[in-house]
């Protein structure tokens, strides 16, 4: 049973998180200009059904607004915090170039990405247990030569608080 | 420090006019791409906001770039019109700097200009017609 649509693969989330554009905190919005026709528009246009969704994806809070057919030329405009707008022209361009222009101007570069990645790993603590959420592990029994846990695995008697109560009580 | 922009969470954002019957006020819609967590695809959610527009140079239409106040104007107005980025009717190629309308410059287009031999012929023949009628009257 297949997938609805074109290029269903947009669609799926191994898809939307291989892309590599994070643009920088000073990016607010983004704006397309495209036509839905013509040669030089073709780039312009495998980059909006590629990868805006990628790009959107990654940048949740960056606006991205598109527009068909307003002006002959197709143009990205990104208007950044301070103010600045930066135009980027794509008319015959291909959809790669497109993206590796982007995230040259205003991507941020592997090493932040990185930096980043360690910075949130620093907050959890590898060696804690508990809810799969926060933690990697929830109890001892998961892990390879410990006691296994009690639910699949019956305990030996004489860990069982009912054999060590009666010891004693007999002692 | 960052303080002085913003009672808002959005700084600048890039919208469509929809309405100014209010004094000195745009309505402005503004659309975000929205993943739908089931289809995993992007639908555009709209959302209103009132900006301020001291000049009243907005017509319903125009798209505009708003940024925030440093504190709420209003019960509602938050943003103000930072700039006019197309004007409805009287776009402008940002990368040429020409007036265009949608796929082509408007610029050189002029009567004489763009007229063939086929149409200055018919053209003064039309002419020829209308003398003798005046004429004739």
């Amino acid at each position: 049973m297949p997938m609805k649509g074109r290029f269903p693969v947009r669609r799926t989330l191994q898809y939307l998180s291989q892309g590599d554009i994070v643009f920088k905190s000073s990016v607010k919005v983004m704006t397309v200009n495209y036509n839905t026709a013509g040669e030089l528009s073709e780039g312009a246009r495998k980059f909006v059904f590629f990868n805006i969704p990628q790009i959107q994806y990654k940048n949740p809070w960056v606006q991205i607004m598109l527009f068909r057919n307003m002006t002959p030329s197709p143009f990205l405009r990104f208007y950044l915090e301070n103010g600045e707008q930066v135009l980027v022209d794509v008319e015959d361009k291909t959809n790669k170039e497109i993206t590796e222009h982007v995230k040259k101007i205003l991507g941020k570069s592997k090493e932040m990405l990185e930096k980043e990645e360690k910075e949130r790993k620093k907050l959890s603590h590898p060696a804690t247990f508990g809810p799969k959420k926060y933690h990697l592990r929830e109890c001892m029994c998961e892990i390879e030569g410990q006691v296994p846990c009690p639910a699949s695995v019956p305990l030996p008697k004489e860990m069982r608080g009912k054999y060590k109560a009666a010891m004693k009580n007999e002692t | 420090m960052s303080v002085p922009r913003g009672a808002v969470h959005a700084k600048w954002i890039v919208g469509k006019v929809i309405g100014t019957k209010m004094q000195k006020t745009a309505k402005v819609r503004v659309t975000r791409l929205v993943l739908d967590p089931y289809l995993l695809k992007f639908f555009n959610k709209r959302k209103t906001y009132f900006a301020h527009d001291p000049l009243q140079q907005c017509v319903v239409g125009d798209i505009v770039l708003l940024r925030a106040l440093p504190e709420r104007r209003s019960k509602h107005v938050k943003h103000e019109l930072a700039e006019i980025v197309f004007k409805v009717g009287n776009v402008i190629d940002p990368i040429t700097g020409k007036p265009c309308a949608g796929t082509r410059f408007l610029e050189n287009l002029s009567d004489s200009d763009s007229l063939t031999e086929a149409d200055t012929t018919y053209l003064s023949e039309k002419l020829q017609e209308l003398k003798v009628c005046s004429t004739d009257k």
